[in-house]
């Protein structure tokens, strides 16, 4: 086991170097020029000059492409063009909001989807078998901005001033502030610190901070902003995750120890539980291993429909101001995250399903 | 090259410092009649920075503290406009220690003396300021003023419609009915004045190595076409909203000497097509629109606009264009370089509120924005800049403009109305011409809380080096200039300088100072303040010149050049 | 590397009836097709649109950019409204000569249906380029490192394995960011991340079939490899490109329209729904017709190639039937 994991790890080097690589070249490749980007129709020829100097733009592109190396390889992504600030800062404070709507939505995904799944396999060729693939089938196809724009639509327009409203935007309402726990607690840390920095990034997960400190008017209030971004988008990942469910758990009902079972006499309940289930997981945690990156992907559109402040909002406000190192360290930052989900689901896969290592 | 920059700025540290020491011994300070407690018995030390000589293209020769409460500026030639752009957010004063202290980047931590001193800033969600019970002035009602942000018109309008905020900024132009219509809500017009422009280049990139081809608006004919050819009440009545106009003039008529001459040609297609026909072109030609997708009070809905000229410059002139979007900054970058090759929409906000905010930029003769740019207007521009007397000055505005409409570097289209909406419960709700509301002056809908939505997140809270209208508005809740503008119009009013008066050809202008002001941090406000707050924006050769992007834009431009500026 | 043979690896799934002779593959998958309902479903959708894109000028009342201001008294934004339907709320008329339009009419004045008829032009020209030119370029390169394993095998699928390590949408938005903004760009975007899995499912199928006795004796008569391609191994790897194809169909039109809502993809004045989309999408509480309409035919259109690339995957793969 142990060896395959290494084997994993080494094989996930190159593609690293190569997503690296790839990364900055495709932001230098981004025409435009940041300084009027940043500085507004406004600046002078003069100002720009400055600015290239003070940043650093006007040393020759090799150069430029060892320093990010060798900080990349440190973990130092640098300072935002537009912010002058650390954007492993902007990371600390964005990345939380990307994660909790990214793993709330995962969640719904999971919750609805493989119970769905096992239903359509149970009532196998009836009309609830029927209607659940339809409803998969139509949430594979949405378009997530759009549902996203519905979904405020009816919550917080059309069902304004009921107990059903929704917030359409924003992260928590306005007046509220998230007091990190550290702070609550009293603890005296130093904040620009790497342990600082590891507790502003934890604190910065609001639905948790707020359950450990107790503060259950932010918690309530976040979770109620979460709940229309996070539906939009669980949606497709739902509708794949209960689509493999079924056909997997399917597959696995026709197989010999399956009937060995039933023939038993077990009752169904107990016969999907013990003995179906647990390998018909193994596809789904395939499936949901590559959800993880469509869910990222799906967060900028999300994010950007509900004004959410998270890293896809952040990405494209980088891109359309050119401000490279925010965009380098987010596309590393989400293909880094994905190849480890990758290797995590490998790996999770070959311990469930030990014929893979020997491969 | 950075090591020479260095080695520059180390030595003019050198000499300012040996300036200000040198200055005690000439400052023969009035300061005694009114010392504050006599604490110190050392006499003011006021601090200056001054220019090398004024041949470096800025108009600031020097900046001196002649007295404890008293700032004197000397300028290299006659700026009349000095008020009105020393009222400008930029210019704003935090205590020189303070900024010594933030090494010249107060980024996230500014001191002011504003009504409103800074507490939190959530990144990505809020800022939340608390009253400042020491203000000079009046300090607000209540004790809490949020600023939050999203970038689309309708979830802002909604956030308002749920009473979630107390006042939100440009309304997306079909929200007007609605507004006005919803008695829960009040509308505010925003009297801003802009202009937006359908600029044409006669050749590409007129000032490049290798200057480029003469275009089909090389010949005045085609451009006066163009100006008679499309039809701007039409997309004045279709596209801007209610309080919105076609332009008369390039400058709008609200600000002084802006609309002597002749009004702009009146649409005329088949006039426009005989003119066409004379260039050689009675079939027309093809052509490009370039826009870029970003909404300003005067170009609403660009997307839409580019379309609406596309159309009409196919019916009305038969030349059909492509419409293309480009990226802002990109489009700024080329646009302003006169390198697009074809027609494009661009446009102005104001500044501040004078007649050499418009024309001056627009129609410089470093512009080469339309390609070449035309001696006959600005030279004209360049007598009327330093006449103080505004009869005198009028004749040539006049025949500037007459030029302008002659030659057609551009057409001047609209100008926009624009407009804030509060909740009805909000008291004395208002937004300024000219910067963000006054929001001390203002009371909450109920609560003791102000929620104010705006449309993005500001870059930083040192608007000494910011540009963007986002960070300028809660900017000014914190930090105060030598003077501000007026609450309901472009009218310069006293706020840390009690006065500012220049001599009679305007080249020295006197500030007094208000006297026991305390800046939030609690110490005391004098000219030294001043002068440090100043010089860390237009001297680059100033240790503490250091802010955001170090460009420090608006000092750059709005007095043509910063000092010591590396070459 | 030998090829595993796991049944639930969805692309070995793909491959996996590569080994069954490909006419009797084909011969009777069309009538099964038609027989499944899903691939029922699918083909009336895909259909319709085909129709409607065929169509278009004489299904829509208006050209797509034509302005209507001063040839109507109509305000803009102006909500559906058409007789016919007027007992449906959605669709009464403000007074009785009002101008009718199905779907309204959009922020420049423009037939709103018209627009979102023509969209379809757009929508199915766009998916369809997108994935031929993937799978040519997919295939080739497939082929290319499955048959000559070695070097050329090793840096082709280094390649794929550093864009597939990007979420796709990710890279796609990246690589429009520096193309700039633009269908055409937008559609480059998509390509580029679609190419690794028909590369990956041609790959797989070239090893397999390399190693069949008719493949391996035709080589050793001395066909050479381009032939053995173009004769044995295309004909069988054919199939499960085209199921891939048809539900990349599906993803690319998704893809293609998301990057336009980003303002990346197709601009104005295209009457692309994802532009439509996002251009209007400020009116979502005060024009929401405009917003819902072509949202709603994006999800029809892929919906469609959705339901068909799996009622194909079933009927060219008499194995899963159940």
């Amino acid at each position: 086991m142990l060896q395959f994991i290494g084997r994993r790890l080494l094989f996930a080097i190159p593609v690293l170097i190569g997503i690296l690589v790839v990364t900055f070249f495709l932001a230098r490749a981004i025409p435009g020029d940041p300084c009027k980007s940043i500085l507004g129709e406004k600046a002078t020829a003069e100002a720009c000059e400055r600015f290239a100097e003070n940043k650093g733009l006007n040393d020759p592109l090799p150069i430029q492409f060892g320093i990010y190396m060798s900080d990349m390889v440190q973990g130092d992504f640098g300072n935002s063009i537009r912010f002058s600030r650390p954007v492993s800062q902007m990371l600390i404070e964005r990345m939380p909001m990307t994660i909790e709507l990214g793993m709330t939505a995962l969640i719904i995904a999971l919750l609805i989807g493989i119970p769905l799944g096992i239903l359509a396999a149970m009532k196998h060729n009836t009309p609830t078998d029927v209607g659940t693939m339809i409803v998969a089938n139509v949430g594979v196809s949405m378009p997530v901005f759009w549902l996203g724009l519905l979904l405020a639509y009816v919550f917080a327009l059309l069902l304004q001033g009921t107990f059903l409203e929704l917030p359409p935007s924003g992260r928590v309402t306005a007046g509220l502030i998230s007091v990190p726990f550290y702070e609550a607690w009293g603890w005296t840390i130093n904040e620009e610190g790497f342990f600082g920095n590891i507790l502003e990034f934890i604190s910065n997960h609001f639905i948790f901070n707020s359950l450990i400190t107790g503060d259950f008017e932010i918690f309530w209030d976040t979770i109620r902003h979460l709940i229309l971004p996070a539906v939009a988008l669980a949606t497709i990942p739902m509708a794949v995750i209960a689509r493999i469910t079924r056909s997997s758990l399917l597959d696995t009902l026709g197989r010999d120890y399956v009937r060995t079972a039933r023939a038993k006499g077990a009752p169904e309940r107990r016969v999907i539980a013990r003995h179906a289930m647990s390998n018909a997981m193994l596809p789904v945690v395939t499936v949901i291993g590559l959800q993880m990156g469509v869910v990222f992907a799906g967060a900028v559109l999300t994010e950007s429909v509900f004004g959410l402040a998270g890293v896809g909002t952040a990405l494209v406000e980088a891109i359309t101001s050119r401000d490279f190192p925010v965009i380098q360290a987010i596309t590393v930052v989400a293909a880094a995250g994905y190849v480890v989900i990758n290797m995590l689901v490998d790996i999770s896969y070959a311990y469930l399903d030990p014929r893979i290592r020997l491969e | 090259m950075k090591r020479t920059l260095k080695l520059l700025a180390l030595v003019a540290a050198f000499v300012m410092v040996a300036a200000a020491c040198g200055d005690t011994s000439s400052d023969t300070t009035t300061a005694a009649t009114d010392a504050p407690p006599a604490t110190d018995a050392a006499p003011f030390a006021g601090l200056s920075v001054a220019a090398p000589d004024c041949d470096y293209g800025g108009s600031i020769s020097k900046i001196e503290a002649t007295g404890e409460y008293e700032v004197t500026f000397t300028m290299c030639t006659p700026v009349p406009a000095f008020p009105a752009i020393a009222a400008f957010t930029p210019f704003g004063i935090q205590p020189e220690e303070h900024l010594a202290a933030t090494g010249g980047a107060p980024l996230d931590n500014p001191i002011g003396t504003g009504p409103w001193v800074l507490d939190t800033w959530q990144r990505g969600d809020s800022i939340t300021f608390s009253r400042f019970d020491d203000y000079w002035g009046e300090a607000a009602d209540y004790s809490t003023l949020v600023f939050r942000w999203a970038t689309e018109g309708a979830q802002r309008l909604l956030e308002l419609q749920s009473g979630n905020v107390d006042q939100i900024t440009n309304l997306s132009p079909d929200d007007f009915g609605t507004v006005q219509g919803d008695g829960d809500l009040t509308f505010i017009p925003v009297a801003n004045p802009n202009t937006l422009y359908l600029a044409m280049v006669d050749q590409i990139d007129p000032f490049g190595d290798a200057p480029g081809e003469m275009t089909e608006f090389a010949d005045v004919n085609v451009r006066q076409a163009i100006a008679m050819g499309i039809d701007r009440q039409r997309i004045v009545d279709n596209f801007y909203p209610e309080g919105s106009e076609v332009a008369s003039h390039f400058t709008p008529c609200s600000i002084d000497l802006a609309c002597g001459g002749d009004a702009w040609y009146d649409f005329d297609a088949a006039a426009a097509k005989a003119l066409l026909a004379d260039a050689g072109y009675p079939d027309g030609f093809e052509t490009t629109i370039f826009y870029r997708d970003v909404f300003r009070g005067y170009l609403p809905e660009p997307g839409l606009v580019a379309v609406e000229f596309q159309t009409q410059l196919e019916e009305n002139l038969g030349i059909s264009a492509d419409v293309v979007v480009m990226e802002s900054g990109e489009f700024i970058d080329e646009s302003t370089n006169g390198r697009l090759d074809g027609l494009y929409l661009l446009g102005w906000g104001a500044d501040y509120p004078h007649v050499t905010n418009f024309l001056d930029f627009h129609f410089g003769k470093t512009n080469p924005q339309y390609g070449n740019p035309h001696p006959e207007i600005y030279e004209l521009l360049d007598e009327g800049k330093t006449i103080a007397d505004a009869a005198t000055a009028a004749p040539i505005y006049e025949a500037a403009n007459n030029a302008i409409r002659d030659l057609v570097p551009m057409v001047p289209i609209a100008h926009g109305a624009s407009a804030s909406a509060t909740l009805a419960g909000v008291g004395n709700s208002h937004f300024r011409p000219f910067g963000a509301p006054l929001f001390h002056r203002s009371t909450p809908a109920e609560g003791d809380t102000f929620v104010f939505l705006q449309n993005a997140e500001p870059i930083s809270l040192y608007c000494t080096d910011e540009t963007d209208g986002e960070s300028l508005a809660p900017c000014q809740q914190v930090v105060e200039p030598l003077l501000g503008y007026a609450i309901d119009s472009g009218n310069v009013e006293p706020r840390l300088a009690t006065a500012c008066t220049g001599n009679d050809d305007a080249s020295v202008w006197t500030c007094s100072l208000r006297e026991g002001v305390t800046f939030h941090d609690g110490s005391t406000f004098d000219a030294n303040d001043v002068v440090a707050s100043w010089s860390a924006g237009i001297d680059a050769a100033d240790p503490l010149h250091v802010g955001n992007t170090g460009a420090f834009e608006y000092y750059s431009y709005l007095w043509g050049n910063l000092i010591n500026a590396p070459e | 590397m030998s090829v595993k043979h796991d049944p639930l690896d969805p692309i070995e799934q793909n491959s996996q009836f590569l080994l069954s002779k490909p006419t009797s593959l084909w011969k009777g998958a069309f009538g099964r097709l038609r027989r499944r309902r899903t691939g029922q479903v699918g083909m009336v959708i895909i259909g319709g649109l085909l129709i409607m894109a065929l169509f278009a000028p004489l299904i829509a009342p208006f050209e797509p950019n034509e302005v209507l201001i001063g040839k109507e008294e109509i305000k803009r934004r102006e909500a559906p409204c058409y007789d016919a339907l007027d007992f449906i709320g959605m669709w009464r008329c403000p007074t009785e000569d009002a101008p009718q339009h199905l779907l309204g009419v959009d922020g420049n004045v423009r037939d709103e249906f018209s627009r979102v008829v023509f969209g379809s032009r757009v929508s199915l020209a766009v998916g369809i380029t997108v994935v031929v030119i993937a799978v040519t370029i997919g295939a080739m390169l497939g082929s290319i490192a499955g048959f000559w394993a070695g070097w050329a095998d090793n840096i082709i699928m280094r390649i794929m394995d550093v864009i597939l390590g990007f979420p796709s949408f990710l890279l796609a938005i990246a690589i429009v960011a520096v193309l700039g903004p633009g269908i055409r760009n937008a559609m480059l975007g998509v390509v580029i991340v679609s190419i690794p899995a028909y590369a990956r499912v041609m790959r797989a199928g070239v090893l397999s079939i390399k190693q069949l006795d008719y493949v391996s004796a035709s080589r050793s008569l001395g066909a050479s490899p381009l032939r053995i391609l173009w004769t044995r191994v295309m004909p069988n790897a054919l199939t499960p490109l085209v199921v891939l194809a048809t539900l990349g169909l599906a993803t690319a039109i998704l893809d293609v329209a998301g990057l336009s809502f980003l303002g990346l993809g197709a601009q104005p004045p295209s009457a692309e729904w994802g532009t439509m989309l996002a251009s209007e999408r400020n009116q979502i509480f005060s024009a929401p017709h405009l917003v819902f309409f072509p949202g709603l035919m994006i999800m029809l259109t892929v919906l469609g190639f959705n339901l068909l690339g799996d009622g194909l995957r079933d009927a060219l793969d008499p194995s899963l039937q159940d």
